[in-house]
């Protein structure tokens, strides 16, 4: 051949060549071999093992929420990204920038509504991937970690919602943040009570961190919006990477070892188990349990493509069910920030509301008391129950399931207890007018149902002999006091935090 | 266990995505296809083509471009999308379209164009909106929402001085003036600083959003407009324990005074939007002509004095009101005593004080009210006063003749408390004396001494009723010989 | 080794499909965003008082709109000071014409390009007269060169 027939040559096939040189196989994966191979030479699909164990990829294991989280974080940060080319960070602008991305900015209302609607799932997921991970044991040994980042990620995740609500700069994002500051600033009633303030006042150096004044404004805009876009997206990220990472090096996804993995098939024939050519070395280094290379994986399946189908399922469900409710419910948006005008009732995000309503009681107990003891708790869960069994069947087993029930029905029937106590009684100020505010801050409805749980779970670690009896019974409570306090708060509370059986019935001012 | 682990996610998958590209769909056609404003720029590009005149007109009328359209006017702050339905807004041959095409009616963009005004200035509404529904902004999160037509003269005010327009520009707006003058609403509300403090200051009422207003009892629409008009016609109905006495309004009366309510603004309007009359009004009011002493009680005093010719018995005070233009009481005091009675007040009573400091009142117009006062009667030089006897033999003579009007304890019932410090140290004996001696007519207080009192009589009487005087002369309150507007008289 | 099995996946292909699709006409949804759909800021239109204050042979310069107003006895023009080439201003030169400081475009008097890396000529902008009287000048809508305005 001429060279100019070469050069020709070349030029004819180099679509083909083109398409060859991006996979390095050539083709797309046919033999287990390359699947492995694909999975495992790929820059991002390298994060996942090779083979899956089959019971990972069962639905009601799972639920398949850690994928939803992923697939609703990755659709939040493609929406605000774009929500950023419009929206305008200062307090004169931020509200008529939103109102334009509505009405005018081509795709903006669904887009803010999308943004919207997947923050709010993105926050319930957190929580409902939690309870899962919490009621299939999947904290146990060696995963105590990985529990301990989620917590960071659940914190994270409260943190980038909780930045993003003030932004639009309307009444409800306005309100809520002070409310949120305020909450910062309840260390005052304690360091009040007993009247250090003058010496050590973190209450308010918390607020003025959070604000950068002594008021929600322009300064406290612009932290929440460098939080919101910057830091904590960086941060949420690389923890995320994390957490995947020791997903994978604690051996996947929890699963009940204790019965053999059912054999994995393709049509009438059991899975090929391919004989390796060579070792893996040092790349394959895993601790414990998975899939190696050369052992029979009974019960696993080639990730790809089979936890890829899994992964993509999860992401076009989120996506589905985000867009439904984005297309037929616009984002609210009330009138702009008017300090001048305070909501009545001003209500925290609804993952906050339980909050509110404790803080109704007890500013310092509802605002860093509980969620303290809460999340120290919770991170103590993996090094309380070191007991290895029961680990990847939910509640652990017939005694487990017993035990949420009961836990589940004592957790509501001492809250609404409590509630219907306060609502018709009142309380300690209610009786004793005088009382110092460090008996209230004590003896408080938070304080007295932390008591009544607490006194729950320890019954049941007498009666079961079991500390994961009583952690699932302790979870349960909270959970059942959790969504009856959210209930409460976003419901039933109305002008002045008063209660009402429904919003019909507060009085228009 | 056959089949390919994958099954259920591939269908979760095929079907998601359907679902998600129906939604996209979705969205984009009510977008991009189905939007309103679309709709109505197609329509006016066909009007357009019908008028045209000739090809080039069609051919251009053709091209109009179907696009969001906008007046931005950065002096005003705003951004009015209502050109993007309403294209032929300031087209003169759009008058025979229905809306949104219509032309504006009264020709009134030819003064007010467009691109220097917007809509919104004159029209409230959410500028920002591109359909009716948002734009109109009513029952919806927005602090001033669509006035409707008949309201619209509201905003003139903001830059003009409504009485130097044209007639048949703002009527109803002076109209509005007219009877809130006519009706003395002053008398219980301030404006500009003038006016009773009963009521609360009206000065800003215009751009009251209706978190400001108590809408406990208001049916209508959760518009500041119809809580005016529903407030004129029931007010201790909208606002529990008004005491506001109902205004006998007709139904166009209520929306002339509405459209008055809704033009007090303190709007922040650049220099080059306010009309030479409306300087000229701001002027007027640091220079004011001349005050008419009979417009200025109507304004000031009618609403609880009514005429003034009579005592009067006030249903929502449960108290009587002195006819101050009675012709026996004005003759009894001089110009300055009633000078002082009107600067001052009746501290501990409902009369408040109407001076510089309090009701706003200048010098000048309190001496116009005086005048005015006085055209009654003459005032007469008082008699002496008999000297003070005994208040014993007074205490005995009040509680017969005079308790049963003016109480056992001098503390008034349906006449003036004579035990109130301020009435003790503005009237003198003189003044006291000629009062019981010869009563006041027109009112129930009887000539005593044509009924057969004695000069001793009167002078026990006094002795009694000077009992009441406040010990201590207390500085802060007036009498006759104190200090005022920084002349001292001995 | 190979599988066996040689059926077409059609459910997965369907499956694969509808998400490329949805995917893609999402990204192509989204890719609408950044281009504005209303041009942001009031409307170029520059109203510069009454007609007769501009003498005949005057040339006068319009820093708000970036145009330079000329009066001669056949009319009004008007003609854009935004150099073609990369956009910086251009100078007037009485009797010369245009000189751009940046990369030494040249235009002549009615704005061709004489010299220089520009492109195309300065364009000339319509003038008309406002329902006020007042001379006005439309910095976004460009008139063919050589059209005068007469008042």
């Amino acid at each position: 051949m001429t060279p100019i027939q070469e050069f020709l040559e070349n030029l004819k096939h180099t679509p083909r060549h083109l398409r060859e040189s991006a996979m390095r196989t050539g083709r797309v994966p046919q033999t287990d071999r390359e699947r492995s191979q694909s999975t495992f030479h790929n820059l991002f699909l390298h994060l996942q093992s090779v083979r899956t164990d089959r019971r990972s990829l069962r639905f009601a294991y799972t639920f398949g929420l850690g994928l939803i989280l992923t697939a609703s974080f990755v659709v939040l940060t493609i929406t605000g990204i774009l929500l950023m080319v419009y929206y305008k960070p200062g307090v004169e602008l931020a509200y008529n920038s939103v109102k334009d991305i509505h009405f005018v900015v081509p795709a903006g209302r669904f887009i803010r509504n999308i943004h919207r609607w997947s923050a709010h799932l993105m926050v319930l997921a957190v929580f409902l991937h939690m309870a899962r991970v919490f009621y299939t044991g999947s904290y146990k040994r060696p995963r105590e970690f990985n529990w301990l980042i989620g917590l960071v990620l659940l914190v994270l995740t409260l943190g980038l919602s909780f930045t993003g609500y003030l932004l639009p700069w309307d009444q409800l994002a306005y309100w809520a943040v002070t409310i949120g500051a305020n909450i910062a600033n309840s260390p005052r009633e304690v360091t009040d009570a007993i009247g250090i303030t003058a010496w050590f006042d973190p209450g308010r150096f918390q607020k003025q961190l959070l604000l950068g004044a002594n008021y929600v404004g322009q300064e406290s805009l612009i932290r929440f919006y460098v939080l919101h876009v910057a830091l904590l997206p960086l941060a949420i990220t690389a923890v995320m990477g994390l957490h995947f990472w020791r997903v994978r090096k604690d051996g996947g996804l929890s699963r009940d070892e204790s019965s053999p993995a059912p054999p994995a098939r393709i049509g009438s024939r059991d899975v090929e188990v391919f004989a390796p050519t060579k070792t893996y070395g040092l790349m394959a280094v895993v601790r414990g349990r998975t899939p190696v290379v050369g052992k029979a994986p009974e019960g696993s399946v080639s990730s790809w493509p089979n936890l890829l189908w899994a992964e993509i399922a999860a992401l076009m469900f989120t996506v589905a069910v985000t867009l439904a409710l984005s297309y037929f419910w616009d984002a609210p948006l009330k009138e702009m920030a008017n300090p001048a005008i305070p909501e009545n009732p001003a209500k925290a995000p609804w993952y906050f509301l339980g909050l509110q309503e404790l803080v109704s009681y007890s500013a310092f107990m509802g605002g860093v008391g509980i969620p303290s003891v809460v999340l120290l708790g919770l991170g103590l869960i993996p090094y309380l129950d070191r007991d290895p069994r029961g680990v990847g069947i939910w509640f652990g087993g017939p005694a487990g399931r017993r035990t949420f029930w009961q836990s589940a029905v004592y957790g509501l029937v001492s809250v609404l207890a409590l509630l219907a106590l306060t609502v018709n009684l009142g309380w300690l100020r209610t009786w004793f007018p005088t009382i110092p505010q460090i008996a209230i801050i004590i003896l408080n409805p938070a304080t007295v149902i932390v008591a009544l749980y607490a006194a729950w779970s320890l019954w049941v670690l007498k009666r079961t002999s079991s500390i994961r009896m009583s952690a699932i019974a302790l979870f349960t409570c909270f959970l059942a006091g959790f969504i009856v306090l959210t209930a409460m708060g976003s419901i039933f509370r109305g002008p002045n935090w008063h209660f009402y059986w429904w919003p019909s019935q507060w009085p228009v001012h | 266990m056959s089949g390919d682990p994958s099954r259920p996610f591939k269908w979760i998958t095929a079907v998601c995505s359907v679902v998600t590209i129906g939604f996209l769909a979705a969205a984009a056609v009510r977008e991009n296809i189905s939007a309103d404003w679309r709709g109505y720029q197609v329509g006016f590009r066909g009007i357009l083509e019908a008028k045209a005149k000739g090809d080039a007109a069609r051919a251009t009328a053709r091209n109009l471009p179907i696009e969001i359209r906008q007046i931005v006017v950065p002096a005003l702050h705003t951004v009015d999308r209502c050109v993007s339905c309403h294209l032929g807004i300031d087209d003169p041959r759009m008058t025979d379209q229905p809306n949104p095409h219509r032309t504006h009616p009264r020709k009134l963009l030819a003064i007010h164009r467009v691109e220097k005004f917007g809509c919104t200035v004159c029209h409230q509404g959410q500028g920002a909106a591109l359909n009716f529904q948002e734009a109109k902004a009513e029952e919806y999160f927005w602090d001033y929402p669509l006035l409707p037509a008949k309201y619209t003269e509201a905003t003139c005010g903001s830059c003009h001085d409504p009485r130097a327009l044209p007639a048949g520009s703002a009527d109803k707006l002076v109209l509005g003036m007219k009877l809130f003058e006519q009706k003395g609403c002053n008398g219980c509300h301030k404006l500009n600083g003038k006016g009773g403090p009963l009521g609360p200051a009206l000065d800003n009422e215009g751009l009251k959003t209706k978190h400001e207003l108590v809408r406990a009892s208001l049916k209508g629409s959760q518009t500041n407009w119809n809580w005016f008009a529903e407030h004129f016609l029931d007010p201790s109905g909208i606002v529990a324990g008004s005491l506001m006495p109902m205004p006998a309004l007709s139904q166009p009366q209520v929306e002339t005074l509405t459209v008055f309510m809704l033009s007090l603004r303190q709007r922040d309007l650049p220099a080059e939007y306010l009309a030479p009359d409306k300087i000229d009004e701001q002027y007027a009011r640091l220079h004011p002509p001349a005050p008419d002493g009979a417009t200025l009680y109507h304004r000031y005093c009618a609403a609880c004095h009514d005429t003034g010719l009579h005592t009067r018995w006030d249903k929502k005070f449960a108290r009587f009101v002195p006819g101050i233009r009675n012709a026996a009481f004005v003759r009894t005091e001089d110009d300055e005593c009633l000078a002082e009675n009107i600067r001052e007040g009746r501290p501990g009573t409902r009369m408040p004080g109407w001076g510089s400091k309090a009701g706003g009142l200048s010098g000048a117009e309190v001496a116009a009210l005086v005048a005015y006062l006085r055209t009654s009667a003459p005032a007469m030089a008082l008699p002496a006063a008999p000297p003070r006897g005994d208040a014993a033999r007074g205490a005995a003579l009040f509680a017969q003749e005079c308790a049963g009007c003016h109480g056992m304890d001098g503390k008034g019932l349906i006449a003036p408390a004579l035990a109130n410090p301020v009435f003790q140290q503005a009237a003198t004996d003189a003044f006291l004396a000629q009062t019981i001696r010869a009563g006041r007519e027109n009112t129930p207080m009887p000539a005593f001494g044509r009924a057969g009192f004695s000069e001793s009589q009167i002078g026990d009487l006094l002795a009694y009723i000077r009992k009441w005087q406040p010990p201590v002369r207390n500085a802060a309150l007036p009498g006759r010989h104190a200090i005022q507007e920084g002349r001292v008289t001995p | 080794m190979h599988d066996s099995s040689k059926r077409r996946d059609f459910l997965g292909l369907t499956a694969l499909w509808s998400t490329v699709i949805a995917m893609g006409t999402a990204l192509a949804g989204v890719m609408r965003l950044p281009k504005p759909a209303v041009q942001p800021g009031p409307l170029r239109v520059f109203k510069l008082g009454d007609p007769g204050q501009f003498a005949v042979g005057s040339v006068t310069r319009i820093e708000a709109g970036n145009f330079f107003l000329f009066r001669e006895e056949q009319g009004f023009h008007a003609v854009s000071s935004v150099c073609t080439h990369l956009g910086c201003i251009v100078a007037h030169n009485e009797g010369e014409g245009f000189a751009c400081p940046c990369h030494g475009s040249r235009f002549s008097t009615d704005g061709s390009v004489v010299g220089g890396p520009a492109p195309a000529a300065l364009p000339w902008l319509e003038i008309a007269l406002s329902p006020d009287g007042q001379l006005q000048v439309n910095a976004e809508s460009p008139v063919p060169k050589g059209t005068r305005f007469r008042v």
